[in-house]
């Protein structure tokens, strides 16, 4: 896929940038589920990157107490549905690309159509009942899945594409409680939204993704990192089946 | 046998760090699950999504060994 004269100038401080694909960048798409604090930050970057194709999926509307956090609302968009200003932003960042939005909830059912041929999924959500539904199609589709997830001063990131990797559902349990709001200081998915941002680039782009297959754990109170690696559960109940 | 466990800044309060900020010494008997430990002290398993050792995610079924430190992850389910 061929760049125009304007889209040369637009991305040419990183076309210099060593093993950088632009063309193959605007080939891609990707299916964001979530255009929180970590989505919004992570599509606003991809949108600046000139990933050709941003499917963003989130039934919320913007509340007085996302905008501590989610950089692409401001206090007009109080009340307003999140895709509708998150596909107006993105589009003004970057109007040589294809930004898609659907405010349809996110379910086992729903997936089906909402991540129909995308080459990557990135996790912006903020509940772990559908984060759970975005594994199973990660594993039926075998369409990489690149997870993230923030609380207080904690996040992380990973990448799981079973067969090849565990998958979520090997690293955590379903049944697990998960509080309705979680406390969260602004910059932390801002930092968590950007490593996806990253790893998402790299692996659109065929560079080989470090977090395959491993999690990263960002203490923003302890400034620390931690990198870990995910192993397959054998008697996981989602990917144990899949070959 | 001795064991170290260490917190994120979520578990850390539950946990009472008493080496530095983030670990607790804790000693115990050979052949108990970090799941066995974690009751032993008060702090119960459900608190804990997974735990890593060494560089490798474990489950809580893991028995450690003399001198190992391990790192207890809370749920993080935020967006």
């Amino acid at each position: 896929m061929s760049l125009s004269e304007r889209e040369k100038e637009r991305y040419r401080r990183q076309l210099g940038v060593r093993s950088w694909d632009q063309e193959r960048l605007k080939a891609a798409s990707v299916f964001i589920a979530g255009v929180g604090g970590l989505g919004g930050t992570s599509a606003l970057y991809l949108a600046l990157a000139g990933v050709g194709r941003i499917r963003i999926v989130d039934r919320d509307r913007v509340d007085p107490s996302n905008l501590n956090r989610q950089v692409l609302y401001g206090e007009d968009s109080s009340g307003c549905l999140k895709v509708d200003e998150a596909g107006r932003r993105l589009s003004e960042a970057n109007p040589h690309i294809i930004i898609e939005t659907s405010s349809e909830p996110i379910g086992r059912e729903s997936l089906d159509r909402l991540a129909a041929g995308v080459s990557l999924i990135l996790d912006g959500l903020d509940n772990m009942e559908a984060r759970f539904a975005l594994n199973e199609y990660s594993v039926r589709h075998r369409v990489p899945y690149l997870y993230g997830a923030v609380c207080g001063w904690q996040g992380m990131v990973g990448l799981f594409h079973p067969p090849v990797t565990a998958c979520l559902a090997c690293l955590l349990s379903s049944e697990q409680e998960a509080k309705p709001e979680v406390p969260v200081f602004g910059c932390l998915p801002g930092t968590v939204g950007l490593l996806q941002a990253t790893e998402a680039l790299k692996y659109l782009m065929g560079l080989e993704p470090a977090l395959l297959g491993k999690l990263l754990i960002y203490d923003g109170r302890d400034m620390t990192f931690d990198l870990v690696d995910m192993a397959k559960n054998p008697a996981c109940p989602v990917c144990s089946g899949a070959v | 046998m001795v064991v170290f466990f260490r917190a994120g800044s979520e578990l850390r309060h539950k946990l009472q760090p008493d080496v530095d900020f983030y670990t607790r010494r804790v000693e115990t008997q050979a052949g108990k699950s970090v799941k066995d430990i974690l009751r032993d002290i008060g702090l119960d398993p459900a608190f804990v999504a997974f735990i890593y050792v060494e560089g490798k995610v474990k489950n809580l079924d893991y028995v450690p060994t003399e001198g190992q430190s391990v790192t207890l992850q809370p749920p993080v389910s935020g967006g």
